[in-house]
């Protein structure tokens, strides 16, 4: 990961791009009603509050004032009936909202998880998962809060700041204009705060994560800084860090410090206003004392949407720096396509040619040089060689997880990339090397997410690799429970579980990637008997590390530093006295050695 | 009884850090309760203000009240600034010395610590626990102080001015602590739910990214969407649930508030008609009420600050407590020059229930070079973790210069033991910060000699930065073989009395290896070595050859001796050679 690449998860830009946030908005589409229902809500929530001011001014001068309790209890009411309105409709102004970040949320997850699954492997091995991972999860989080909190109630907070400075204007217009005074300061403040703050805490995010990478570091490395009795120094570098993260943490408690007494300050400045101005007004008799609580009632409420609009800088901040991201990927094109033609047989008789075919994963730096070979239906080829010959690419190439360079793959005579992937792949049944186990039970990994795939044929499946003989009962056997990368199997339980995945599927050509990895005995002769299953009637290529699955073969492709370097059968190759002689004494004569003595 | 106490003990590792920042508390405490003081004067003023207002006084009176409230938030003002300034600030100098005191710890723990230990959890003591011992001394001392007298002195004067009228207000109030610890309480285990069901979905979309192969040969790639899609959903319907609860939750809140405020003007308001009241003492009343909103919703979360507070700490405290087997005990005291004699005696070491070493006896003299080699598993690392006491001798004895192990002083042995591991672990800082590591004054010319031992030096001149290159994360990231090089000159570069390599080389080509080894002999010049190995290469020049099997010694001798004696190691010896044939093919 270059530094360039890790510098980009932390980086935060602008808090409005029109281009990003135009594209955002269309994922709302859908959802037009939900946002004028939302909106409607924050309307009428702003209308409500209002209102409750108008009622206690009216309650005030023409029923407390006044004298006369007529009525009175209806006025009282009507309060009560807005509160409950209130209620209702801050309720569905939440709920609504949230509803609607939920769902772009999945729609946008979804385009995302499917837009992945398009991608082709070279993609993978430029990106880590755990990058692809954030993508999916916490960008499409910071996306939800956008959704859920922030274009919303951005509106809201402006409607009722809306709502409030035209009551007051409509009551008082003079006295009005004189709470205004404190108006600017209020926002101004507020926003210069926000700066401050949300500068102090960049500083401290920065400090901890420093902090936090210098301990995960150390933890790790915790041999080390003891074998080199460095434990003095390592505390006091960990100390200073942590000093300088105390610093960052006192500036920002001094701005909080500031600013809460501030806006403090600033209320009973404005309200002492009110009181000597107003005063003077209700002397003069153009103000009521209704008037005048209306004034304090509204004025105490200014300050939360001007505090909650400063803090939805940040984010929109969030939002358009993850939205970049998603779209970056999003925007990045599947290598490997099908052809707008494409041919789709019934099914694979089963030959296979290679035609001086070149490969390379990066530029020039070739993996596979000038490859030619054919396998004919129904035959079984062995491919052996060093590690670095090239054998696991040969297979990508097959299964076009790779797209060649030069020279042409046929199967049945048709070149592979005239084959629409989905259906090239179903023909073709693939076991790696490294077995991958999914989380989950038995069944889930025999027929993976294939429904179509009956109990039945998995049970078959498993009891043709011999599987069975790990399951007290088979049938109910499937649903035992399986760990994350099959922690709780060993490696041969894995291969068989492969196998049985592979058999499920029943596929034209067998592509076997053998594992290296030792087993016992017993299990090694679980595997051999499970391989002949696997391979009967089967066109099929093996990259062998077991001699008994090399004697069985009808050919033996010999590759080296990623040339064709022989060919023949286990005997003839034998005689040559080249490459697979020394290969079948390093590798093969072993386990023959094995095998031998466990019979 | 009992309980208390060791109620009691969990917080003396918080509560000696109280009397030490008490000057801290102290002023906290008081500016608490002076700018309540003045605070809750100012609706009473406000009263003042409209029953002047009302009885037509003149605007000098008013004027002079409107001062002194301005002059009373100014000064309340000033306190609170001063109580966060004094009590936050604690809390974050709390939050420093417990981190210190957390990482002091941490540092001391032997590895046996670190293999039953995550990091990941150890991360999270030092990250979200400690956050939340800190919002309990912090915030939730402040806050609790604050609604206490907040809610104390506004009470007094309301009950002053009506207590019919208060007694109305505080019904609905009463409630209000109830219902936000009871949805509190839901919506708290609603998010656990969500969280799961979130971490259900991050590990099913790990899967599928990292089994993509798999994924892709089976052609699953729209099965795995149409699960990946029923997974989000149900996590959106959780999230909806949750939505639901918090919908409810803050209109309900206001609901009460609002309830009082109706109280107050409704019967108020009838009681002012009657002439019992004055218009003054209903907006006192309306300040009152707003003042103490916060401070009666704040009971039900500084409570479960308090909770939280305590859990965390009780988990902070387990790795306070838990001590590490290899310190320094009484007895070990010894801390001479190294001479580099190492006796085995009958030694046995077991790991997790299984042995590993089984009745070793060997004697190594001062500037012999020992090779030992074997299967992975058999036993050879774990010799060198006894030798450097990462891991405590539990059978048998091990003496160094004569000296039992155990009666070694800690820091002195691993002074003068030079050690490289097959998974070198370097820090990200430079190649030359990382070669110092081994010996803090080193020179320029050591950290040159060093480097050049251990084949590194003709690497160091290809990078841009030469020696000030930065390594890993963020740097260059070295090759496995230039970091095992790293690794080595890091190990050397102290003249140790003994030099452990473990598999040190693994990574080095063959050529490289055999430099390195003749530089190394050089330099070893009377100095014990261990030589740990995969490859008969690296050992064949050592003075005495072990072949370790099942944590057993199978065979002993010089290489040609065992070579001659055609068992394991002959068997080793034979395949390595033809592997190395096959490469020049």
């Amino acid at each position: 990961m270059s530094t360039k690449q890790i510098h980009d998860e932390e980086v935060l830009g602008k808090a409005y791009d029109a281009r990003l946030m135009k594209r955002l908005l269309v994922y709302t589409k859908p959802y037009k009603w939900v946002v004028l229902l939302a909106v409607s809500m924050l309307v009428l929530n702003a209308l409500f509050q209002t209102a409750l001011a108008f009622i206690t001014k009216t309650g005030i001068d023409d029923y407390i004032l006044a004298g006369t309790a007529d009525h009175f209890d209806i006025l009282a009411l009507k309060y009560l009936g807005i509160i409950f309105g209130l209620l209702i409709v801050t309720f569905f102004q939440i709920y609504s909202t949230m509803w609607l970040g939920q769902k772009v949320q999945d729609d946008i997850r979804m385009e995302l998880f499917a837009h992945l699954q398009k991608l082709h492997l070279g993609y993978y091995d430029k990106n880590p998962v755990g990058r692809l991972l954030t993508r999916v999860t916490n960008d499409i989080n910071t996306l939800n809060e956008l959704f859920s909190s922030g274009v919303v109630n951005i509106i809201g907070d402006i409607l009722m700041l809306g709502f409030f400075v035209s009551a007051l204007l409509y009551v008082n217009w003079r006295l009005a204009c004189i709470t205004f005074i404190s108006l600017p300061v209020l926002l101004v403040s507020t926003f210069f705060f926000r700066g401050k703050a949300r500068d102090a805490y960049r500083v401290v995010r920065l400090k901890l994560a420093r902090l936090n990478a210098y301990v995960q570091e150390h933890l790790t490395g915790m041999t080390i800084v003891q074998l080199f009795t460095k434990e003095k120094d390592t505390f006091d570098k960990f100390d200073s860090i942590n000093k300088e993260l105390r610093t960052g943490h006192f500036r920002s408690v001094l701005y909080y410090a500031v600013f809460y007494p501030a806006v403090e300050i600033i209320g009973a400045v404005s309200l002492g206003l009110l009181f000597y101005y107003g005063g003077k007004m209700i002397e003069v008799k153009t103000l009521s004392f209704g008037d005048l609580v209306l004034f304090i009632y509204l004025v105490e409420r200014f300050f939360q949407p001007i505090r909650d609009l400063s803090e939805k800088y940040n984010v929109l901040q969030a939002s358009m720096a993850s939205s970049e991201r998603i779209f970056n990927l999003l925007d990045s094109q599947p290598a490997i396509i099908d052809k707008e033609q494409t041919k789709t047989p019934e099914k694979f008789q089963g030959k296979i040619e290679f035609e001086n075919v070149w490969f390379a994963y990066n530029d020039e730096q070739w993996v596979i040089k000038d490859l030619s070979f054919t396998v004919e239906p129904g035959e079984k080829v062995a491919i052996v060689g060093a590690t670095g010959a090239g054998k696991t690419s040969l297979i990508s190439l097959l299964y076009r997880f790779y797209p060649y360079q030069k020279g042409s793959i046929k199967i049945d005579g048709i070149e592979i990339t005239d084959y629409p992937i989905a259906k090239l792949r179903s023909y073709l049944g693939l076991v790696l090397q490294d077995v991958y186990i999914f989380s989950g039970d038995y069944a889930r990994n025999v027929r993976l997410r294939d429904d179509s795939i009956s109990d039945d044929e998995i049970v078959s499946a498993i009891k043709r690799v011999g599987f069975d003989r790990f399951m007290k009962d088979v049938k109910s056997g499937l649903k035992t429970p399986v760990k994350e990368r099959g922690a709780t199997l060993s490696t041969g339980q894995k291969q068989l579980l492969s196998f049985a995945r592979a058999l499920a599927f029943n596929p034209d050509i067998l592509i076997l990637d053998e594992a290296t990895s030792s087993v016992d005995t017993e299990t090694e002769i679980l595997i051999q008997n499970a391989l002949l299953e696997l391979l009967k009637d089967r066109t099929s290529i093996v990259i062998a590390h077991r001699l008994s699955t090399i004697e069985k073969a009808d050919k033996i492709l010999v590759m080296h530093h990623g040339e064709l370097r022989e060919i023949g059968t286990h005997e003839s190759l034998l005689k040559e006295k080249g490459i697979y002689q020394t290969l079948y004494q390093l590798q093969y004569k072993r386990t023959s050695q094995t095998t031998a003595s466990a019979k | 009884m009992s309980k208390k106490h060791t109620e009691k003990k969990q917080f003396e590792t918080v509560l000696k850090y109280f009397k030490k920042y008490k000057r801290y508390l102290i002023g906290g405490l008081i500016s608490v309760v002076l700018s309540n003081c003045l605070i809750l004067i100012m609706p009473y003023i406000s009263k003042l203000i409209f029953d002047a207002l009302k009885n037509n006084e003149p605007s000098s009176v008013i004027l002079n009240y409107v001062l002194l409230s301005v002059g009373a938030a100014v000064l309340s003002g000033l306190f609170r600034f001063f109580m966060r300034r004094t009590i936050i600030w604690m809390s974050r100098y709390i939050e420093y010395d417990l981190r210190n005191e957390i990482f002091g710890h941490l540092i001391q723990m032997s590895p046996s610590f670190y293999h039953q230990t995550r990091t990941g959890d150890l991360m999270a003591r030092m990250t979200n626990d400690l956050e939340a011992v800190r919002q309990m001394v912090g915030p939730g001392v402040m806050y609790i102080s604050d609604t206490i007298l907040k809610l104390t002195i506004s009470f007094a004067f309301m009950f002053y001015l009506s207590t019919s009228l208060t007694l109305y207000a505080i019904i609905p109030l009463v409630v209000l602590p109830l219902a936000v610890n009871k949805i509190g309480n839901m919506v708290h285990s609603r998010s656990m739910k969500v969280q799961e069901k979130f971490s259900e979905l991050t590990s099913n979309a790990q899967e599928n990214l990292a089994g993509i192969r798999v994924v892709k040969a089976y052609c699953q790639e729209e099965n795995e969407v149409a699960h990946f899609s029923t997974l989000s959903k149900m996590y959106i319907k959780l999230n909806m649930s949750l939505a639901k609860l918090q919908g409810v939750f803050v209109p309900t809140m206001r609901l009460f508030a609002s309830l009082s405020y109706l109280t107050v003007f409704y019967f108020g308001g009838l009681q002012v008609i009657k002439g019992n009241l004055s218009l003054g003492d209903i907006v006192a009343f309306f300040g009152y009420l707003s003042m103490i909103l916060w401070p009666v919703i704040a009971i039900g979360w500084v409570t479960s600050l308090y909770q939280r507070g305590k859990a965390s700490l009780e988990r902070i405290n387990k790795i306070l407590h838990s001590n590490s087997p290899v310190a320094d005990t009484e007895t070990a005291t010894y801390e001479q020059q190294m001479l580099g004699k190492i006796e085995f005696r009958n030694l046995s070491f077991a790991y997790n229930g299984s042995k590993v070493l089984k009745n070793i006896n060997l004697t190594i003299n001062p500037g012999q070079m020992v090779g030992l080699v074997g299967k992975t598993g058999s036993g050879k690392s774990t010799i060198a973790a006894l030798l450097t006491k990462l891991f405590k001798v539990q059978t048998g004895q091990l003496f160094i210069d004569d000296v039992d192990i155990n009666n070694w002083k800690l820091d002195s042995l691993r002074q003068q033991i030079g050690f490289a591991t097959q998974e070198p672990f370097l820090f990200s800082d430079t190649v030359r910060e990382n070669i110092r590591y081994g010996k803090a004054d080193a020179t320029e010319i050591e950290i040159q000699l060093a480097s050049d031992i251990a084949a590194l030096k003709k690497d160091i001149q290809t990078f841009q930065d030469g020696f000030d290159t930065v390594v890993g994360e963020r740097g260059i990231t070295l090759s496995g073989g230039q970091k095992q090089r790293t690794a080595i000159a890091r190990a050397i570069i102290g003249k140790p009395s003994i030099l452990i390599l473990d598999d040190a080389t693994s990574a080095v080509d063959t050529e490289t290896e055999h430099q390195i080894n003749e530089k190394i002999t050089t330099v070893l010049n009377g100095r014990t070595s261990l030589i740990i190995s995969h490859r008969v290469s690296s050992v064949k020049d050592a003075d005495i050859i072990l072949y370790l099997e099942d944590g057993a010694v199978a065979e002993q001798g010089t290489h040609e001796e065992l070579i001659a004696n055609n068992g394991y190691y002959a068997e080793l010896y034979k395949s390595q050679l033809l592997e190395e044939e096959l490469e020049q093919l």
